[in-house]
C-alpha cells in the first residue's frame, strides 16, 4: 500500500510539473512582448534583446501607439463591429435554432446541411463576390462590414444553440401551448429564460469570432479609420517593420480586452466551445 | 413526422434564410460564375463579365472616318505613284467596312463570326498602315503618330466575350504555383493538426486528473484560442526576428539554425516557425475539447475496469478512446479544414516567403485575386481549394458515420 501511494505521489509530481510547463510555454510570448514593450529602443537591439528585464524602462512605445498611431480607434472600432455582430447574429441563431430544436418541417435536413457546409467552405471563396457587392454599393470603408460575418459567426452560433434548447425538457412547452401562447410568446417567456445561460455562451463565442476577424476586414475597409485590431496590428508591422517596441506595446494593449473577457466568461466559453464540438 | 412548415414556424427561419443567401450562398454562385470568364478588373476589356460580344458602332463609325482622313491627308504628301496607290487601297478598305455599320450609333451584340471578322479586319488595317509608314520613314507625314492612337481607339469599340469555359481549370491543372500552394498547404495542415492533437489529448488526460487549480489551466489555455490570429503571428514574428528574435538566437545557439538571420529565410525554417506558432495557438484550444468529451465518460465505467485489473493502457484502449472518439472526430475535423484554409496566421507572420515556399493555397488565390486583381483565376484557386475542403470534409464524416448528423 505504502509503495503503491509512493507511485501515485511521483505521478502526481510528474503532472504538476507537465501542467506548469504547459502553462509556462503559453504565457511565455506575452511575458516577452510585455517585457519589450517597456525597453528603451536601444535595449530591443543588441545586446539587450534577449535580457529578461528592461534594464531602464519606459513608457514611450505605450505613448507612441496610443497618441501617434491611434490604436484605441482600433480598439473602438473593434468593439462596434464585434458587438453588432454578437446582437444580431445571436438573434438570428435563436430563432432559428428553435425552429431546428422544435418544430419538424420539410426541408430542415436542408437547412441543417447548408448550415454545416457554411461552417466548413473557405471564407475565401465569398470574399471576391462581397468585395465586388459593397464597391458597388459604395460600402467600402463602413461598418457594414460586420454583415458578411455572418458566413463565420452564424453556422457556430446555431449550432451551439441547437445543443442547448435540445436539452430543455419538452413539458414546459406543452403546458404554455395548451394555455393558448403562439410558438413566438412561448420563446420568449418560457424557453428563453432557461436558455440564457447557452445564450450568453453564443454571445460571447460570437462576440471573440467577430473580433478576430481578419480578411474580409483587410479587403473591404482598407481606410485605417476603420481598421479593427487585427488589421491594425498587422499593419504595425509592414508600416515599420523594426520597430518591435511599438508592436509589442500595441500587442499588449490591444490583448488587454480579450484577456479581460476571457478571465470573466472562461466557464461560458469552453461549455459553448464544446457544446460546438462534443454532442451530447 | 414531416409536415410542410406553417407561415408563423417559416417566420423563425425566415431571418437565417435571407442572411445565408446574401451572404454565403450568393457569393459562393457568384465566384463559380467568375471562373468561366477571363475576368481581370483592371484590364479594361475583362472588366466585367461578357457572354457575347459587344460592339460599340457610333466609336467605331467615327474612328474609322479619323483613319480614311488622316490617310487621305497623308497620301497627299507622298510622292511615289504606287504608294499613293498603297494609302488608296487602304482608304477603300476601311470605307467598305464602315459602310456595312453605316447610320447605327448604339452597343450591338455581334454573333461569334461578325466578332471575328471585325477583328480581323482591325488587325489587317493597323498591319498594313504599320507598314505603309515604315516603307515611307522618309516622307514628312503629318500623322505618323496619330494614327496608331486611333487605331487603339478603333481596337476599343469591339468588345470581345471573356467567357472562357472551364479552360482556367484546365490552367490551374498545369499550374506548378497552384501545385506547390497545394503541398504547402497540405504539409502545413498534417504537421500541426498531427501535433496539436497528440499533444491536446495527452494534455487532456493529464488535465483531467488535475481537478485542482482546472479553472486556472482553462482560462490559460483559451488566451492563445481568444488572441486574434494577426496578433499571435506579429508575436512570433518578433520572437522570430534575425535582429533581436529570442527564439532565433535560442535556435542558432543549439545550432538548429547557422545564425538566427536563417530561420525566417530557409523554406524549412519558415515552415517550422509558422508550424510552431499555430501549434502554440490551437493546441490548449484541443485539449479543451478533447477534456470536455473526456468530462462525459462516466467514472463508474473506470472504476469497474479497475476491479477488473485492467492497465492503465487497456483501460485506455478499451474505453476512453471508444467514448471519446466522436469528439475527437469532430474536434479533428474542424481543427483540420481551419489549417487548410491558413490565412493570417502566414499572410502576417511570413507572406508566403521566402521564394513561396510557405504559399499556402489561401495566400496565392487571395494574391491573384487582390494583388493581381484577377478575380476569374483567383476564384479557380479558391474553387479547387473548396473541392479539397469537401473531399476532407466527406473522408471525416465517412469515418464518423451517422454520428455527426443523427442527433439532430
Amino acid at each position: 500500500m505504502d509503495k503503491a501511494q509512493n507511485v501515485n505521489r511521483i505521478w502526481q509530481t510528474i503532472f504538476i510539473l507537465l501542467i506548469v510547463l504547459f502553462m509556462g510555454i503559453i504565457i511565455f510570448p506575452f511575458f516577452w512582448i510585455l517585457v519589450t514593450s517597456f525597453k528603451p529602443t536601444s535595449e530591443i537591439f543588441g545586446e539587450g534583446a534577449y535580457s529578461i528585464y528592461a534594464g531602464r524602462a519606459v513608457i514611450e512605445h505605450y505613448k507612441t501607439v496610443i497618441f501617434e498611431k491611434q490604436i484605441l480607434r482600433a480598439v473602438l472600432n473593434s468593439f462596434v463591429v464585434a458587438t453588432t455582430t454578437m446582437v444580431y447574429v445571436v438573434s438570428i441563431a435563436i430563432l432559428a435554432a428553435y425552429a431546428i430544436s422544435r418544430f419538424n418541417f420539410k426541408g430542415k435536413n436542408i437547412l441543417l446541411g447548408l448550415i454545416l457546409v457554411i461552417s466548413m467552405f473557405p471564407q475565401m471563396i465569398v470574399v471576391g463576390p462581397i468585395y465586388n457587392l459593397f464597391t458597388m454599393l459604395n460600402l467600402t470603408n463602413s461598418y457594414f462590414v460586420v454583415l458578411p460575418y455572418s458566413t463565420i459567426t452564424l453556422p457556430a452560433a446555431v449550432w451551439i444553440m441547437v445543443t442547448h434548447f435540445n436539452k430543455i425538457p419538452l413539458a414546459i412547452e406543452e403546458s404554455a401551448k395548451i394555455d393558448g401562447a403562439t410558438p413566438f410568446e412561448t420563446l420568449v417567456k418560457v424557453v428563453f429564460p432557461l436558455a440564457a445561460p447557452g445564450v450568453f455562451t453564443t454571445a460571447i463565442i460570437t462576440f471573440i469570432s467577430a473580433w478576430n476577424e481578419f480578411l474580409l476586414t483587410i479587403t473591404i475597409n482598407t481606410n485605417k479609420e476603420y481598421h479593427t485590431v487585427p488589421v491594425a496590428v498587422a499593419f504595425l508591422r509592414s508600416q515599420f517593420s523594426i520597430l518591435w517596441g511599438q508592436v509589442s506595446a500595441a500587442t499588449i494593449i490591444v490583448t488587454i480586452p480579450t484577456l479581460i473577457i476571457v478571465l470573466l466568461f472562461q466557464k461560458q466559453i469552453v461549455s459553448g466551445l464544446i457544446s460546438g464540438a462534443v454532442k451530447e | 413526422m414531416e409536415k410542410r412548415i406553417s407561415f408563423k414556424e417559416f417566420l423563425f427561419i425566415l431571418p437565417i434564410l435571407i442572411i445565408i443567401s446574401v451572404f454565403s450562398i450568393w457569393p459562393i454562385l457568384d465566384s463559380v460564375k467568375y471562373t468561366v470568364f477571363d475576368y481581370r478588373l483592371n484590364d479594361q476589356q475583362n472588366s466585367k463579365m461578357f457572354l457575347g460580344s459587344s460592339f460599340n458602332t457610333s466609336s467605331f463609325n467615327e474612328n474609322a472616318k479619323y483613319v480614311a482622313y488622316y490617310l487621305k491627308k497623308d497620301m497627299e504628301a507622298v510622292e511615289d505613284e504606287t504608294q499613293k496607290q498603297e494609302f488608296e487601297r487602304i482608304i477603300v478598305y476601311v470605307k467598305e467596312m464602315m459602310a456595312v455599320y453605316e447610320g447605327q450609333n448604339q452597343n450591338i451584340k455581334l454573333s461569334g463570326n461578325e466578332a471575328h471578322e471585325i477583328e480581323d479586319f482591325i488587325e489587317k488595317v493597323k498591319m498594313d498602315i504599320s507598314n505603309l509608314y515604315q516603307v515611307n520613314a522618309a516622307a514628312n507625314l503629318s500623322n505618323r503618330d496619330n494614327l496608331p492612337m486611333i487605331i487603339e481607339d478603333l481596337e476599343k469599340s469591339l468588345i470581345s466575350s471573356n467567357f472562357i469555359g472551364l479552360k482556367a481549370y484546365g490552367k490551374v491543372l498545369q499550374d506548378g504555383r497552384f501545385w506547390s500552394a497545394l503541398r504547402n498547404t497540405l504539409v502545413f495542415t498534417i504537421i500541426s493538426v498531427f501535433i496539436e492533437f497528440t499533444l491536446g489529448l495527452a494534455l487532456a488526460m493529464i488535465m483531467n486528473k488535475a481537478m485542482k487549480g482546472i479553472g486556472l489551466i482553462r482560462t490559460v489555455s483559451l488566451i492563445p484560442w481568444a488572441i486574434p490570429t494577426a496578433v499571435s503571428a506579429l508575436m512570433w514574428s518578433y520572437m522570430y526576428d534575425g535582429g533581436s528574435g529570442i527564439i532565433a538566437k535560442i535556435l542558432a545557439d543549439i545550432g538548429f539554425v547557422s545564425s538566427p538571420e536563417q530561420l525566417l529565410l530557409t523554406s524549412t525554417g519558415a515552415m517550422i516557425c509558422a508550424i510552431i506558432a499555430d501549434v502554440w495557438k490551437t493546441t490548449p484550444y484541443m485539449a479543451l475539447l478533447i477534456l470536455g468529451g473526456l468530462q462525459t465518460i462516466d467514472s463508474g465505467l473506470y472504476e469497474s475496469s479497475q476491479i477488473d485489473g485492467a492497465g492503465i493502457v487497456k483501460t485506455f484502449m478499451a474505453i476512453t478512446l471508444p467514448l471519446l472518439k466522436p469528439a475527437i472526430l469532430v474536434a479533428l475535423l474542424f481543427r483540420t479544414l481551419d489549417a487548410f484554409r491558413v490565412y493570417d496566421l502566414i499572410a502576417v507572420l511570413t507572406g508566403g516567403g521566402p521564394g513561396g515556399s510557405t504559399e499556402t493555397l489561401s495566400i496565392y488565390a487571395y494574391k491573384i485575386m487582390f494583388g493581381q486583381t484577377n478575380f476569374g483565376y483567383g476564384s479557380v484557386i479558391v474553387m479547387m481549394m473548396f473541392l479539397c475542403v469537401a473531399a476532407i470534409a466527406a473522408l471525416f464524416v465517412k469515418v464518423l458515420g451517422a454520428d455527426v448528423m443523427s442527433k439532430n
